[in-house]
């Protein structure tokens, strides 16, 4: 079966600038693919080759299985914009009218049904309104043909938490119909309820892809252990798990990746009289990543 | 409906205020301009028997116009300058907004997101733009052809010429309006591809507004300074107001020049057109 998107060492350069290098992409049909970066590190220069505003300087692409130009193509890609700009006359309504129009599979009652379930009043300007306003005219929008594949710039920026919710399992809906889904984020929590794959991307190069599975095994434990005296570092060496050691007086603050039953049992044998435990979040695992401080 | 349809219904939509309100104004300076006929035709032939030569280029009368006959008066009180810059304002507006003034906000990007061709989107706009122009032109030819019977714009005068003889001037019909409102839609046009080119090439309504302008008042100075140095006259090939105002088609009618800016508008348009397609979008 086709890849969904296809790139194959896609690269977009302005003169001294690397915007995207060498890009290999693959995603199948049905999958949900974050595409993670810092600001400037190539994501939306992606999405922007991929819906054929840009032209590679080297490399290929394809798109469901067919060119970016081809309108046949893009009828098939719903898109949502970093930011949505549109006319200034243009209402909520005007919006999916026009747009819509463009669409011959355009459904009726699938906007109706979204205007209602993210609260959106239609009627007033785009321009007059708020910034998560808008970012919800921009999913309606994107959401409202059922595309194949949906091209997403930053979600669910300027949402508030409950619309983040509501797009999310929006997302999964989609997702479970059978529509392959790629997303850009700068925030890794905000991806890990959605995502099958994630691709990191920085500097215009892919440095890492996984698998959410992958990727949660990344994330480390820390504990700190209370003693009643000083505990030298050295007592976990050795220790299965424990990756750092680190003393604050009578305090050790152990990293910790994998099981942590033989440091608790250590703990143990040492007297610790206070446990406390924390995880490290994805976004965490996402900066040491860009940094390079986990091996591949 | 098709796309380029759709796109240029879209645009004439989104500037229906703005194209009112040109409109309107237009109408109330052509309906003013002919309402002061009755009052001003003596002093504007006092004004251009004493004026320099370079002063009568201003005002159009190089070719030795009678400012007092209706026709003269029409002339330069609106059709070598009123008419012309404000349409040739109008025209550059549109040329620049068609293409580069969305793209510079990224709503062209949004349009270019879904199943519409660059073509579509070029054509449609630039037919939109092309719409309004010709309807506001219409608009002001119109008001002028109503308005002119109740200034005494269509009566014959008779002038005494500095001889002592008298000579007949006739007054303006419909077909003197719609030659002087066509010449002065075609140097808007010609302005208005040269906007639309810019923008399709660059993508930036700046450069797209300042280069139409700089051609349009650049060629405007070179036309009025050629009438004191023949040492410019080679360049003013360049500007429409040359056969614009030397060939004052308002009083002897059309003639083959004024399709020089037709021809302009279909190379810029397809150069234009060529452009848009390879090139990369401007990001907002």
């Amino acid at each position: 079966m086709l890849n969904a998107i296809q790139t194959d060492g896609l690269t977009k350069r302005w003169g001294d600038l690397r915007a995207v290098d060498e890009l290999d992409l693959a995603v199948p049909p049905g999958e949900c693919y974050a595409f993670l970066g810092r600001n400037g590190s190539g994501k939306s220069t992606t999405a922007r080759m991929l819906l054929d505003f840009i032209r590679p300087t080297s490399g290929t692409m394809s798109v469901l299985g067919g060119k970016a130009s081809d309108p046949a193509i893009r009828a098939r890609v719903g898109y949502l914009p970093g930011d949505l700009n549109l006319p200034r006359t243009m209402t909520g309504n005007d919006a999916f009218d026009y747009f819509g129009r463009f669409r011959h599979d355009a459904e009726p009652a699938e906007r109706a049904s979204l205007i209602e379930r993210f609260g959106l009043d239609p009627s007033r300007p785009v321009h007059e309104l708020s910034t998560g306003n808008r970012r919800k005219v921009g999913l309606i929008l994107a959401f409202m043909t059922s595309p194949e594949l949906l091209i997403l710039d930053e979600p669910t920026s300027g949402l508030d938490p409950v619309l983040q919710e509501e797009f999310r399992d929006l997302l999964a809906e989609r997702k479970a119909n059978g529509a392959t889904i790629w997303l850009t984020s700068h925030v890794m929590a905000e991806v890990a309820r959605v995502a099958d794959r994630v691709g990191m991307i920085d500097d215009g190069s892919l440095i890492r892809e996984m698998t959410l599975e992958e990727l949660r095994h990344q994330a480390t434990t820390e504990i700190t252990l209370g003693f009643t005296e000083p505990v030298a570092a050295s007592a976990f060496d050795g220790v299965a798990s424990v990756t750092a050691v680190d003393v604050d007086g009578e305090d050790l603050r152990l990293s910790i990746r994998g099981p942590v039953a033989a440091a608790l049992t250590r703990a143990g044998e040492l007297g610790a009289v206070r446990i406390e435990t924390d995880q490290n979040d994805l976004d965490s695992i996402f900066i040491e990543l860009l940094a390079g401080k986990v091996s591949s | 409906m098709s796309a380029t349809w759709a796109v240029y219904r879209r645009w004439l939509r989104d500037r229906r205020l703005s194209t009112v309100s040109w409109t309107f104004g237009l109408i109330v300076i052509v309906v003013a301009t002919a309402a002061f006929y009755p009052a001003l035709g003596s002093s504007t032939e006092a004004l251009a028997s004493g004026g320099s030569e370079a002063m009568s280029s201003l005002l159009g009368l190089s070719a030795g116009i009678d400012p007092g006959s209706p026709l003269g008066y029409l002339w330069i009180g609106l059709y070598a300058n009123i008419l012309p810059w404000t349409l040739m304002a109008l025209g550059v507006s549109l040329g620049s907004s068609a293409i580069a003034g969305d793209e510079g906000t990224g709503a062209l990007e949004y349009l270019l997101s879904g199943p519409v061709t660059r073509t579509q989107v070029l054509f449609g706009r630039f037919m939109a733009a092309i719409t309004v122009l010709v309807v506001v032109s219409v608009v002001s030819g119109l008001s002028l052809v109503v308005s002119m019977p109740f200034f005494e714009l269509t009566d014959e005068v008779t002038t005494t010429l500095p001889d002592g003889t008298t000579q007949g001037e006739p007054g303006a019909t419909i077909a003197n309006v719609v030659d002087g409102t066509v010449s002065a839609f075609a140097v808007a046009l010609g302005l208005t591809a040269i906007a639309f080119l810019i923008g399709a090439v660059s993508g930036r309504k700046s450069w797209a507004l300042g280069g139409a302008s700089a051609l349009g008042i650049g060629g405007y100075v070179l036309y009025t300074l050629s009438s004191m140095t023949s040492s410019l006259e080679a360049l003013t090939w360049l500007s429409s107001w040359r056969w614009y105002v030397d060939d004052v088609m308002l009083i002897n009618g059309l003639d083959w020049e004024v399709l020089i800016p037709f021809g302009v508008t279909v190379v810029a348009v397809l150069l234009g057109w060529r452009a848009f397609l390879g090139r990369d979008l401007q990001s907002s």
